[in-house]
């Protein structure tokens, strides 16, 4: 197999994955960094970001990319909603038990996407696309598009993280959380801050993986361990790491149906999780272990 | 004859009942003594029904079983396999917070689901294992369930007086004194990294022998038999809803929970066709909102655990 | 009791019990006083409460009897990040500055609550503590010990507070970063914030503040001077280790 095809056929559905994994790593990461928690609803809250796009596409008939503003709002505030509804009174007793909150959150979540869409297929539009050409590159405006909103996502929170007061804020309360309190950061603020982003990224990713492939209600679901992998791969707690992760598991998945069969693709995430926890539970970038 | 009907029916739930109390025991040495948060219920479940049916299924072309082993060979079996797979998992993750297990256990259900949909020279994927051997399966159809009810209530038996055997035990105090205390856990000498992995095997032990009671109950398992959300998940909050902690909990949990969760199958049976479907995930997420509920309202559930050998269920200080 | 200067404490502590959480009492009634330009010391053996005594008047720790005074207003039972508006300042003894964030920042963190000046605040802690001008865009956790210190003390300056409580400022220094301390303590009080801190090495402490208290199983033992508790030998073998 000749480079060219070797770019097209694997490296390029790869980095378009793994810029999807990255930003639901992201989420992860700041959640296990600022809230201290792993989790579990987090890919099927990427599945009802990406849904409700869908009933604004069919509802409205507006263009998905116009809807996905809003429908990252949206689940912003959903997200914020769950951490009040389901989270905060557990985080104080234990964390552990959030965490199984988490995984009844995800069950909910999932249970309203198959009641009110079905459990069949979607997609956003119909028809083919044809990619365009880039020096014998091919590369579809739908991935070219996901690639700059990606980018355009991550280098906003990186600014918005080392600039801003309040972005500050959050890295302190990830740092070291008592002492933020005693510093008189808000904390409640701070985590309501955090889900926003939390939100906006995962309907990002949802969105960006039902209109690159399809949309199904387990769709996010399957994200989890992937997303969850490419936290720990990249260093729990560091955004750069989450991208770096979630890139290095895109292409990898992309690239081991080349070897191994292609049902076994989300295998490959759980071999690198295992492997990472055992011999650098940090990380690549020497994030934190929980 | 209505009676008749109901007879069975009750001897049908029970069954299930059984079945599921010795998975939520087995949970119960996990996460009440232990503290470990296990995801995958559903996968060891599942290895457990696969192993028994490989063992002691009849033969098939082109797949491997068919050994036709006594049914006994194959629970043991079941118990055996579930607790190897369990083993590394546990070994690579047990030195973490929980969260790290709960993120593996996943990983390996979603393998293990995998490797049942895809791997026809195994499990005959879609097809599934069938014609499994049913102890006392040759007997009038209400004696056989009665029959088969008395296996699984002497398995849980047993069952039960294993763990609380470990829960009771000097060490299974020390566990749980500790099991609040994650960071205290990791620091802690070899011997209760021993313990915690043995206490996790073990569980996942258990959860096989269900898996196995259940596929020679209907003498077949597809992988749509077990779904893998309400497997798990059921089994999770029947324990939380039982008592987590305590064993008599965990079946009183597990009968509530099955009850509830077959009324609502009866009711939506009545609804048209159409809402069917819909009613499924209905149901699903009536579990799922229950649980929050649970851990709201009485986290420590119908039956606490001990209240002499519980240490504040406080959490973290302020 | 002798104030080396004239007006009301700064703070007053009196009668305070208190614990963790729902746990047992640690304090069983504890007074203590902080003029407004002193160095006020708590000294004593090991679980004897003073950490806790700090705590308690920050609001980290459940207080359940008695009366703590700031400034003339009642602030028992108040959340920390109230206590911080009103002028208070806490140095915890670990884990007291952002490792990951610059040493910048980490002053910053300290501002927080700031709507202006932290410019001209951030000047002033430089001024303060010259030696972190040019570290000022390293992460803290790569500082050394003595200057990582200075970075938590920087931090909870920030505020202009007039009252600063530190939890054993020089736990795990060598000799020479403790000296460091001191001084720096010394300037900080000339900058004109009162300080209370908790002290293991009694004879040190002692020997440069103003007044300090003894405290023995969350209780007062014995109050003075710096120096007339350091010359004073019974106090010493009891409480001191001789």
């Amino acid at each position: 197999m000749d480079l060219l095809s070797f770019i097209n056929f694997y490296l390029v559905p790869g980095i378009v994955l793994g810029a999807i994994y990255s930003l639901g790593a992201i989420g992860i990461t700041l959640v296990f960094g600022v809230l201290r928690f792993a989790h579990l609803a987090h890919g099927d809250l990427a599945t009802m970001g990406a849904f409700l796009v869908l009933a604004l596409v069919s509802l409205l008939g507006m263009n998905p990319w116009v809807a996905l503003p809003v429908s990252m709002a949206a689940t912003a505030g959903l997200a914020v909603a769950l951490h009040w509804l389901f989270y905060e009174h557990l985080r104080r007793r234990s964390a552990i038990l959030t965490v199984i909150a988490s995984l009844g959150v995800a069950l909910m979540l999932r249970a309203v996407v198959q009641v009110v869409w079905g459990v069949d297929s979607q997609t956003y539009v119909g028809g083919i696309t044809r990619p365009e050409s880039y020096f014998g590159i091919r590369v579809k405006d739908r991935e070219f598009w996901t690639l700059a909103a990606t980018a355009a996502l991550v280098v906003g929170l990186q600014l918005f993280l080392t600039f801003t007061r309040w972005g500050k804020a959050m890295r302190a309360m990830s740092d070291n959380p008592d002492l933020a309190r005693l510093s008189g950061i808000d904390t409640r603020l701070t985590t309501a801050l955090t889900w926003t982003i939390i939100g906006i990224l995962s309907a990002a990713a949802g969105f960006f993986l039902g209109i690159n492939t399809e949309l199904k209600s387990l769709m996010g679901w399957y994200m989890l361990l992937p997303m969850f992998a490419a936290a720990i791969l990249g260093g729990v707690g560091r955004v750069e790491g989450a991208v770096l992760g979630g890139m290095v598991i895109g292409i990898a998945e992309e690239c081991s149906v080349l070897f191994l069969p292609s049902e076994y693709k989300s295998a490959l995430a759980f071999a690198i999780l295992l492997i990472m926890l055992a011999v650098r539970p940090t990380g690549l970038l020497r994030g934190k272990v929980l | 004859m209505e009676w008749i009907g109901l007879a069975n029916y009750a001897v049908f739930m029970a069954i299930f009942i059984g079945i599921y109390a010795i998975l939520a025991l087995g949970l119960n040495i996990q996460w009440g003594l232990t503290g470990l948060f296990n995801a995958g219920i559903a996968g060891f479940f599942a290895v457990g029904a696969y192993t028994s049916a490989i063992l002691t299924g009849p033969a098939m072309e082109g797949r491997l079983g068919g050994f036709e082993l006594p049914v006994a060979v194959g629970w043991i079996g079941a118990m055996l396999v579930a607790g190897l797979i369990a083993w590394p998992i546990g070994k690579i993750t047990l030195r973490f917070r929980s969260d790290y297990l709960a993120i593996a256990t996943i990983g390996v259900a979603e393998i293990i689901r995998l490797v049942a949909k895809s791997e026809d020279w195994l499990t005959n994927s879609a097809r599934g294992l069938n014609n499994l051997p049913r102890p006392f399966g040759d007997l009038d159809y209400f004696y056989s369930q009665l029959a088969y009810l008395g296996l699984v209530l002497l398995c849980l038996v047993v069952a039960y007086l294993l763990v609380e055997h470990q829960f009771r035990s000097p060490w299974g105090r020390m566990m749980r004194a500790i099991r609040d205390n994650e960071t205290a856990a990791a620091s802690l000498g070899k011997n209760i990294a021993f313990r915690r992995l043995e206490a996790f095997v073990f569980g996942a032990c258990l959860m096989g022998l269900g898996g196995a009671l259940l596929a020679h109950f209907n003498r077949s398992i597809t992988p749509e038999g077990i779904d893998p959300m309400i497997a798990t998940f059921l089994i999770w909050i029947m324990l939380i809803l039982g008592g987590s902690g305590n064993n008599r909990g965990a079946i009183l949990g597990t009968a509530v929970v099955w009850i509830i969760w077959s009324m609502t199958e009866i009711v939506t049976d009545q609804l048209p066709t159409e809402m069917a479907i819909q009613a499924k995930y209905i149901r699903m997420f009536l579990i799922g909102l229950m649980l929050q509920l649970v851990l709201r309202f009485r986290p420590e559930g119908l039956l606490p655990e001990d209240p002499t050998q519980r240490k504040a269920k406080a959490g973290k200080a302020p | 009791m002798s104030h080396t200067q004239t007006g009301s404490p700064i703070l007053s502590v009196a009668g305070v019990t208190g614990g963790y959480g729902s746990g047992a009492d640690i304090l069983h009634g504890i007074d203590l006083t902080v003029g407004r330009h002193e160095i006020v010391g708590i000294v004593g053996p090991n679980g004897a409460g003073k950490s806790t005594a700090l705590k308690a008047i920050f609001g980290l720790v459940q207080v359940r009897g008695g009366a703590i005074r700031f400034d003339d207003r009642d602030i028992a039972g108040w959340a920390p990040n109230r206590i911080v508006r009103c002028g208070i300042g806490y140095v915890p003894q670990v884990d007291n500055v952002f490792r990951e964030m610059t040493v910048e920042e980490n002053l910053e963190m300290g501002a927080f609550l700031r709507r202006s000046g932290v410019e001209a605040a951030l000047q002033r802690i430089y001024t303060l503590f010259p030696d972190l001008v040019e570290k000022r865009r390293k992460p803290a956790g790569s500082l050394s010990g003595g200057q990582r210190q200075m970075v938590a003390f920087g931090r909870a300056l920030m505020l202009d507070p007039q009252l600063l409580l530190l939890d054993e400022p020089t736990a795990g220094l060598s000799p020479r970063y403790c000296e460091q301390i001191f001084q720096i303590v010394r300037d900080v009080r000339a900058a004109g914030v009162a300080v209370l801190l908790v002290e293991q090495h009694a004879k040190q402490a002692l020997s440069f503040c103003d007044r300090a208290y003894v405290l023995a199983s969350g209780r007062n033992r014995a109050e003075g001077t710096g120096q007339g508790l350091l010359a004073d030998r019974e106090i010493a073998q009891m409480f001191l280790g001789g």
